[in-house]
């Protein structure tokens, strides 16, 4: 799997690594929710961790972008919607979609979804790239 | 009609960041950046949402950051670059 390009560790690296890339900045993550997470323990997967799986998401797959650089953070979250919170054990997919870029700040559309299942939730994430 | 355009570009930078001001009430040469008096405050996020507004608008792209910054500084920059684009 592929880690590189994320400055997060565990218990805080949603994605687990690249199923496939489509383009730069393109493709799919996969992530699966696991019981000993931390923020499962405290209080079950929390709404915001979903914007930050597809912004973990969104900078695996920007690895692959030589404009791009390798680390940033979440800056900004733009018409997100939650279907169901996620379980530990569930197995989720991340689809993203490069939207646009302006000097350091991308913007990235995520769909969630549960393999094999339906839409856990989808919007739009900004990170800003360069630091970590 | 650069009325029309002013009016235009007001409302999108309102609907675009989802503001809560009457898009009139934005003056033509305020600053869009930065603290100065008067201006709106945006940052750099803001200026990626405009340039993505901006695309879908008037089908405009704005894909290097130091045209962003000069064409975004005011109401009446991004007006100018819109006509200058458009003709």
């Amino acid at each position: 799997m592929d880690f590189e390009p994320l400055p997060h560790a565990f218990p805080f690296r949603f994605a687990d690594g690249v199923i496939e890339r489509t383009g730069p900045a393109q493709g799919r993550v996969q992530a699966t929710v696991t019981a000993d997470a931390a923020a499962v323990r405290a209080t079950g997967f929390p709404a915001a961790a979903l914007a930050e799986l597809v912004a973990q998401s969104a900078l695996l797959l920007s690895g692959g972008d030589a404009a791009l650089s390798r680390k940033g953070f979440l800056a900004g979250i733009s018409d997100f919607s939650v279907e169901r919170l996620p379980e530990p054990g569930d197995v989720l997919v991340v689809d993203v979609a490069l939207a646009g870029r302006l000097g350091d700040a991308v913007k990235f559309e995520g769909v969630v979804t549960e393999r094999g299942g339906g839409t856990v939730a989808r919007g739009a994430v900004t990170v800003k790239q360069g630091t970590s | 009609m650069p009325d029309d355009l002013k009016k235009r570009v007001k409302e999108l930078i309102v609907r675009q960041l989802k503001l809560e001001m009457d898009p009139s009430s934005i003056a033509d040469e305020a600053p869009l950046f930065g603290d100065a008096d008067g201006g709106l405050g945006l940052d750099s996020i803001d200026a990626l949402e405009l340039v993505l507004g901006v695309e879908k608008e008037f089908g405009i792209k704005v894909q290097d950051e130091e045209v962003g910054v000069k064409a975004f500084a005011s109401v009446n920059a991004l007006c100018d670059f819109v006509r200058e684009k458009a003709a």
